[in-house]
């Protein structure tokens, strides 16, 4: 960086105006005939130059070395067979090039694994803003060229981007895509996922002609299995049963070919479905007004999910006034719609101190049987009329009722206890001011109760009066059946004696009847906190729980231990070793664990391509080349020209060194000093007027002789 | 000498055990209040107005027997001094200008019971003088329920779901009629529903209904079950004294079953809802 500069002693315009004499004085000379006219000239424009002030200047200069950037992914899509040898070859070789380039220095960039799939292009840029633009002589990636994050690419590069593919040229993959899945489903509606199977890659003949064999899991069930041939979308319909996470995992066994597969583990994907409750309709059939009623009617009313359908028997068919229907506001129980037709749309039915009086036909009990047989649910709120003659027991539905009365009622203020069953049971465990031993915290007594025996197969979660059955739990088929012997909970919400926690007991004995997965006796739970952090718990009623098999998304099984963390509750925390599909199990009780995304972004695709890359290389007049068919060689071309090509010794990648330098300081050198410039305009004005004189003197001596 | 000893002894253990029991359990007459609905009155220390009071209630309570799926027991009155009230369902308080308001331990509790669910109905018993701007009952039911945590009141209106808990009515009649009854006042929103004829009302259950109809004198039987006070004349009085009674069974009806028989009209279109969603299914 040197040139030459000028510094004028006078303003230009005089300058130039002396320049200009100079020449003018010049021509008039040559015009005169004078002989030193040049002489003249040079010496007039001598003093211009000497007045404009050149100088010489120049700069102290640095050579900079060039930077090359080498990126090699090293993301999961990268760890299937031979990529990563692929890459650590290439890496080595393409190290081992650079460092013998003169003034070129390297900088390595990994990428590594993400939880939104391979970043290179945020790698990328961030590593090119990272260094100065002038000194960029080139990009090379070891990449299978699988990047997610396409929008992140730089446009462009200062120097040329290289992509090198790992992977083989026969690489193929069939995969499956989820195209559409719903995020959540009201329960027993069914909702549509669509996907379909994709080949990728070089597919063998024998492959491709044959359909992909589906399996379909609904919480681990096998729901249903179906061929699917690549390319064709399928709308599968899905039911989501319960409340809470519905995990429908789809897969299909790796295709049977001399050449496998890249990967299976794109062949399956969980789809996670929140089953969502419609609303809840809840039948409440009281059999008189009573102090209670209302307690049932405030529970209901005040759950803004629930339809409440309610009757109260105000008058029994065997008491009659004189009065005009017309002047009576009662209306008919629609029996027969009820418990006849209608009886399937209910979740609950409720019999509050209901006595069979004869509104009931009996083939409506037997209705009622099958329907809590095939899912229903019934509670019993059973006042002193169960030990009379006028009891459900002994209507057809007795046979379903968790317990038969003895005819005696306790009329005795008694406490309602835990029973070891209930302080394990979801629905009685945790209720706030249980009675317990050694805390002040108490419930207040109730005041009646019907002595019962309960049947073998219930769980009775409260006790009452010596110590008899207050609340009783069975499943009869799919359904379920509650019973409380008592029809005094309302004391609890009036506050007798300080009352007790009626509204929260009652919602858990109705949410129980409606197989609420939060109320389940026997549940695996699992709470995924952070990333890949699990809370395993285990509700059971059993003393222990054994250890938790936990399935990998490989199919290889461990084993995590639970400690017990409260009755009947048993806690683990286990991280799970990377995302994906897990398998919970503790003997007939398993889940489904969704981790991350449906399927792993990683091996969402797994064929080596230069999709996404490629555009970027081309742009900078890079290549994109497969390390399969050798490791090219390096060259160092000029800025702009093609940085790839095929040489004699295969395909070569250039990089265009930048010659980049840093000017650390400047010199400012007049051309000549002051008195050379003087004796040089003195000598040229000096050799002008020679010319002239001798030329003069000689013109006479020839004239004269 | 001994057995002397023993006796005593043993009536000591008897007496302690009493008092135990006494202390741990509660009132006897509370517990079957308790468990068979028996209506209560306050007992005002009149003697005969809280045999009035008692008469009534018996009154009431064996029609209610008598026609509807509510049995309640024996009435009992209940001083609130000493009674707790968190067994108890209705209250009836007849309102004299001669008694004692209660202690503040027993406003306590008596705001306690309206809270949680209880209802008490007022009755000045001057629906024959009240309004004419003599001197009525109002200043002593002013002067007793003014400690009480009373809503804001309203004459209840002709939609009210009193007007068609069991029976139709149109007004409350008791020994008198044509006094206003006031309740617990509806909300400002309170809309009508489409195609439902009264308003969606007090959802929940006034804690206190006010009148002056001397209803327990209109529903007081003796132990013949005769009416024990005369009301209008002949087949007038006997009418007014039926619709009375109709008013009774309401008003017990209203206290156990709420908003029931407001909520009733809607079943139609609940029904009408599975029935749509079946078709569509």
């Amino acid at each position: 960086m040197s040139g030459l500069t000028f510094d004028p002693m006078l303003a230009w315009p005089l300058v130039g105006a002396l320049a200009l004499l100079a020449l003018l004085v010049g021509l008039w000379s040559l015009w005169r005939g004078l002989r030193g006219w040049a002489w003249r000239g040079i010496a007039g424009l001598a003093a211009a130059a000497a007045l404009a002030g050149p100088a010489l200047e120049s700069g102290i200069r640095h050579k900079l070395s060039d930077i090359v950037i080498l990126l090699d992914d090293r993301s999961a899509s990268q760890s299937l067979p031979g990529r990563a040898e692929q890459t650590d070859a290439a890496v080595e070789e393409l190290t081992r090039q650079l460092a013998a380039l003169p003034d070129t220095e390297i900088r390595r960039v990994t990428v590594s694994d993400d939880p939104d799939g391979t970043q290179i292009g945020t790698a990328l840029t961030r590593a090119l803003a990272a260094e100065p633009q002038g000194r960029v002589a080139g990009a090379i990636a070891v990449t299978d060229g699988l990047a997610h994050d396409a929008p992140m690419l730089p446009a462009t590069a200062p120097g040329p981007v290289h992509v090198l593919l790992t992977g083989q040229a026969q690489d193929w993959d069939r995969r499956l895509v989820i195209e559409e899945a719903p995020a959540y489903g009201l329960i027993g509606k069914p909702v549509t996922i669509r996907l379909r199977v994709e080949d990728q890659g070089a597919v063998p003949a024998e492959v491709a002609q044959t359909p992909a064999r589906l399996r379909i899991l609904l919480d681990g069930k096998e729901m249903r299995g179906l061929d699917l041939p690549p390319g064709v979308p399928l709308d599968l319909e899905v039911v989501p049963e319960h409340a809470g996470q519905n995990v429908v995992s789809i897969g299909f066994d790796a295709p049977q070919a001399a050449l496998p597969e890249l990967t299976d583990r794109n062949n399956s994907a969980a789809v996670q479905i929140e089953g969502v409750r419609d609303r809840l309709r809840v039948l409440l059939v009281s059999g008189a007004p009573h102090a209670g009623e209302r307690t049932w009617r405030n529970l209901l009313k005040s759950d803004a999910n629930v339809d409440l359908i309610h009757f109260t028997i105000l008058r029994p068919p065997d008491k009659m006034d004189a009065v005009p229907v017309d002047e009576m506001s009662l209306i008919a129980f629609p029996t027969h719609e009820l418990f006849m037709e209608r009886i399937r749309d209910f979740d609950l039915i409720i019999f509050d101190r209901y006595r069979v009086r004869g509104i009931l036909l009996p083939q409506y009990y037997d209705n009622i049987r099958r329907y809590v047989e095939e899912g229903g649910a019934i509670l019993v709120s059973a006042g002193p009329e169960m030990s009379s003659v006028e009891s459900l027991n002994l209507s057809p539905l007795g046979a379903i009722l968790p317990a038969r009365p003895t005819g005696r009622i306790y009329a005795e203020p008694f406490l309602p206890r835990l029973t070891e069953d209930g302080a394990r049971h979801p629905v009685t465990a945790g209720l706030p001011g249980a009675p317990a031993e050694g805390s002040d915290s108490h419930w207040g007594r109730w005041l009646r109760m019907s002595q019962v025996i309960p049947d073998p197969r219930a769980q009775v979660v409260l006790s009452g009066a010596q110590d008899q059955p207050l609340l009783l739990f069975s499943r009869v088929g799919k359904g379920r059946v509650a019973m409380l012997t008592s029809d005094q909970v309302w004391l609890w919400g009036r506050g007798f004696e300080g009352g007790g926690p009626q509204l929260e007991l009652l919602r858990r004995i109705a949410h129980w009847s409606m197989q609420e997965p939060e109320l389940e006796e026997e549940a695996l739970l699992a709470d995924v906190g952070g990333e890949l952090t699990v809370t395993i718990t285990r509700r059971t009623m059993n003393p222990t729980a054994g250890p938790v098999t936990i399935t990998r998304p490989d199919g290889r099984t461990e084993e995590v231990a639970l400690a017990e963390a409260g009755p009947g509750r048993f806690t683990a925390r286990w991280t799970a070793p990377g995302p994906g599909l897990y398998r919970l199990a503790d003997g007939e009780i398993s889940r489904v664990l969704a981790l991350g995304p449906a399927a792993p972004r990683e091996f969402e695709e797994t064929v080596a391509s230069g999709a996404v890359l490629g555009p970027l290389a081309q742009a900078t007049q890079g290549a994109v080349l497969p390390l399969s068919d050798g490791m090219p060689g390096l060259r160092t071309v000029r800025e702009g020209r093609p940085a790839h090509g095929q040489g004699v010794g295969g395909p070569w990648i250039a990089i265009t060194p930048r010659n980049a330098a840093s000017v650390s300081g400047m010199t400012h050198r007049p051309l000549l000093p002051g008195w050379a410039w003087l004796a040089l305009i003195a000598g040229l004005a000096l050799a002008g007027w020679l010319a002239e004189g001798r030329g003069r003197l000689r013109a006479q001596a020839a004239a004269g002789g | 000498m001994r057995w002397l000893l023993t006796f005593a002894a043993l009536l000591w253990a008897g007496l302690w055990a009493g008092a135990l029991s006494a202390q741990d359990g509660p009132d006897p007459r509370l517990v079957r209040a308790a468990d068979e609905v028996a209506l209560a009155y306050m007992l005002t220390g009149d003697a005969e107005v809280d045999a009035a009071s008692q008469a009534g209630l018996r009154g009431l309570s064996q029609l209610l027997n008598a026609r509807t799926t509510v049995e309640p027991g024996q009435p009992i009155g209940i001083d609130p001094e000493t009674d707790d009230l968190s067994l108890l369902t209705f209250l009836y308080w007849p309102v004299t200008d001669a008694q004692a308001p209660p202690s503040p331990q027993a406003y306590v509790r008596l705001n306690h019971f309206l809270r949680s669910g209880g209802m008490i109905l007022f009755d000045t018993r001057d629906g024959d003088i009240a309004g004419l701007g003599g001197p009525d009952g109002g200043a002593a039911l002013q002067a007793l329920a003014a400690p009480l945590d009373i809503p804001p009141l309203a004459p209840v209106p002709a939609d009210h779901v009193l007007t068609r808990s069991f029976y139709l009515l149109r007004d409350f009649p008791g020994r008198y009629q044509g006094g206003q009854v006031w309740a617990e006042a509806p909300p400002a929103d309170a809309q009508a529903a489409e195609g439902v004829p009264f308003r969606n009302l007090n959802d929940g259950v006034s804690p206190v209904v006010i009148g002056g109809n001397a209803w327990a004198e209109s529903w007081a039987v003796d132990e013949n079950g005769l009416p024990m006070f005369s009301i209008g004349s002949g087949f007038e009085g006997e009418r007014q004294r039926e619709m009375a009674y109709r008013f009774g069974v309401n008003l017990i009806m209203y206290v156990l079953t709420g908003n029931y028989k407001s909520d009733q009209v809607h079943v139609p279109a609940l029904l009408d809802r599975l029935r749509q969603e079946e078709v569509v299914q």
